[in-house]
């Protein structure tokens, strides 16, 4: 009895010892490196983890992510350095001391004590840069500010870690100092070659909410982007099956937008005339765009609100097998209507047709025609804030299943009617949002059309021109003479 | 994941969809279709009253049939893939 209730402050103290002792971690990580890619809508970060278990058994690893940094990520994935298969990650939201939000990895294998393993966690960051001055005249280059956390987030102590932040091209305007430092650093803070900023080397780093408040603090680079920062702020795709004409038509209802510095004063069509003559572009303008489209390409055709827009070239490329990999695309160069300046929207609709045998198998012994559709057509260095894609199934289609290459925001059926329908087609609606350049998966969907359903639409029409005939049937047998003989 | 990835296999396992009529062979299809509904429907008309209308009957059903048919298939070879 007296000794149970001994044990009790024992208990407690035990129980607030994960805090206090660092020992008590599972892993340490003798190295950190992050890598940022500076683009414009979007951001690539790799941080590579080389990791030391100090306890037997390990079969998870936990990496922490700022809540910053955390809704500014829309895509991620863990993967052995030199690997190609990724992890499997959960996500096990905040941490209890609330200073970020963790994903938990399940490493390939169980890790033994000292044994050391390298991760690399890929991330694609969008809306994380922003033009700064936020107004620029049509001559002025494109300056954009990216600003991150000095330190990186680990629940485990760090042994050394550096952050190199790196511009696509040497002209950055400025990049803070880290302030407070000297008690992690041997050499100097941070140090500039060419076009990569080096933060680091930190040594000693234990992430904890003392250790945040204290020397945590953000760091901002100030640099020059020589493209046009895009923003796809809603795609609409449509795909819509034909089995009667052996078809896939796509079509895509894009508003784009130039997300770089709104254009200060007028636009010169005369100064912008002048650029293309001498050949010396001002990089932030949207003038054209060059889409990749999936071989096999035919009746591609490019209108806006206003009619066809005839500023387009598309050249094609003969249609591959089913699976296989295309060994080349069929292009097509987009002009839009005006050249797109910073703050400026163009909207259009795009589409095209492909044969069906190069996106649809079917499987004869339950009938079950599978499709594979993308999800949509990358326009390089844009971000799509909002996509819904619409797959439009034959009529009567049945046992409608899906499965999208990463989760949707909302799914839903609905029916959609077009030409010579009678029930309407089953359709399959599929909703996103912040899509990046890595989100170019396919859609599977699996639907069975017995042979009645094709039937159903020559069925139909014959029935239109059979009340024609009755009605002619009819007509002939009622005299409308006025004098009868 | 695993799911995923397995759908992706079938799909690229199982063969392609093949249609009952060849795309490259509708408009030719959709012509003849079209011309014999035409020339039925003309027959149609000029065929006697009878009491019992077995002949008009019989006719008027084989044109709306080869019209619904010939109608689809003019549809998707102009481009319009119902």
């Amino acid at each position: 009895m007296i000794r149970r209730w001994r044990t009790l402050p024992l208990l407690l103290v035990g129980a607030l010892a994960p805090t206090f002792s660092l020992a008590s971690l599972p892993f340490e990580n003798t190295a950190i490196v992050r890598s940022i890619e500076l683009g414009g809508s979007l951001v690539h970060v790799s941080t590579t983890y080389a990791v030391k278990a100090l306890q037997p058994g390990q079969t998870t690893y936990q990496i922490m992510l700022s809540k910053a940094e955390r809704a500014k990520t829309s895509w991620f994935d863990v993967k052995v350095k030199g690997q190609t298969v990724p992890l499997e990650v959960a996500e096990l939201g905040e941490d209890e001391s609330s200073i970020g939000h963790l994903l938990s990895v399940s490493l390939p294998k169980e890790l033994a004590v000292n044994g050391t393993l390298n991760l690399v966690l890929e991330t694609v960051q969008t809306h994380a840069t922003h033009p700064y001055p936020e107004r620029a005249t049509q001559k002025e280059p494109q300056l954009l500010k990216y600003e991150a956390d000095l330190f990186i987030t680990s629940p485990y102590a760090t042994l050394v870690q550096r952050t190199k932040v790196r511009s696509s091209s040497p002209n950055v305007v400025s990049y803070t100092t880290p302030h407070d430092v000297d008690s992690f650093v041997k050499d100097g803070s941070v140090t500039k070659s060419g076009a990569t900023i080096t933060y680091g080397p930190y040594y000693n780093i234990q992430m904890d909410a003392v250790f945040i408040a204290k020397y945590q603090q953000p760091i901002s680079v100030h640099y020059n982007f020589d493209h046009a920062v895009l923003e796809v702020k809603t795609l609409r795709r449509t795909a819509e099956i034909s089995h009667w004409g052996s078809n896939l038509n796509i079509e895509d209802d894009i508003y784009l937008r130039n997300a770089g510095p709104t254009l200060k004063g007028h636009f010169s069509r005369l100064e912008h005339q002048s650029q293309s003559y001498f050949r010396k572009f001002s990089s932030h303008i949207l003038s054209d765009l060059t889409l990749h489209l999936p071989p096999g390409v035919t009746n591609a055709y490019y209108y806006d609100q206003n009619g066809n827009v005839s500023t387009s070239h598309l050249r094609k490329t003969p249609s591959v097998a089913k699976g296989s990999k295309a060994s080349q695309y069929s292009v097509l160069e987009l002009k839009p209507r005006y050249p797109v300046l910073g703050g400026w929207n163009y909207s259009y609709t795009i589409g095209f047709d492909t044969p069906l045998e190069d996106s649809v198998s079917y499987d004869a012994n339950n009938g079950i025609y599978n499709i594979g559709i993308p999800v949509m057509t990358l326009i390089p260095g844009a971000v799509v804030d909002d996509a819904e894609v619409k797959i439009i199934l034959p009529e009567g289609a049945t046992n409608v299943e899906f499965i999208s290459p990463f989760p949707e925001l909302s799914s839903t059926m609905s029916t959609h009617i077009t030409y010579l329908d009678t029930t309407g087609r089953p359709a399959v609606i599929l909703a996103y949002k912040d899509l990046t350049d890595k989100h170019t998966g396919m859609i599977y969907v699996s639907y069975q059309v017995p042979f009645s359903a094709h039937l159903k639409k020559p069925l139909s029409v014959s029935a239109a021109f059979f009340s024609v005939f009755a009605f002619a049937f009819m007509a002939r047998r009622v005299d409308l003479r006025l004098h009868k003989k | 994941m695993d799911n995923y990835e397995a759908i992706q296999a079938l799909h690229k396992s199982l063969p392609a969809f093949s249609p009952y009529v060849s795309a490259s062979l509708l408009p030719p299809i959709a012509l003849i279709l079209l011309t014999s509904t035409f020339a039925l429907a003309f027959y149609f008309s000029t065929l006697p009253k009878d009491t019992f209308p077995l002949r008009e009957t019989v006719v008027a059903s084989i044109a709306s049939i080869l019209g619904g048919f010939g109608v689809v298939v003019l549809f998707c070879s102009v481009g319009v893939n119902v």
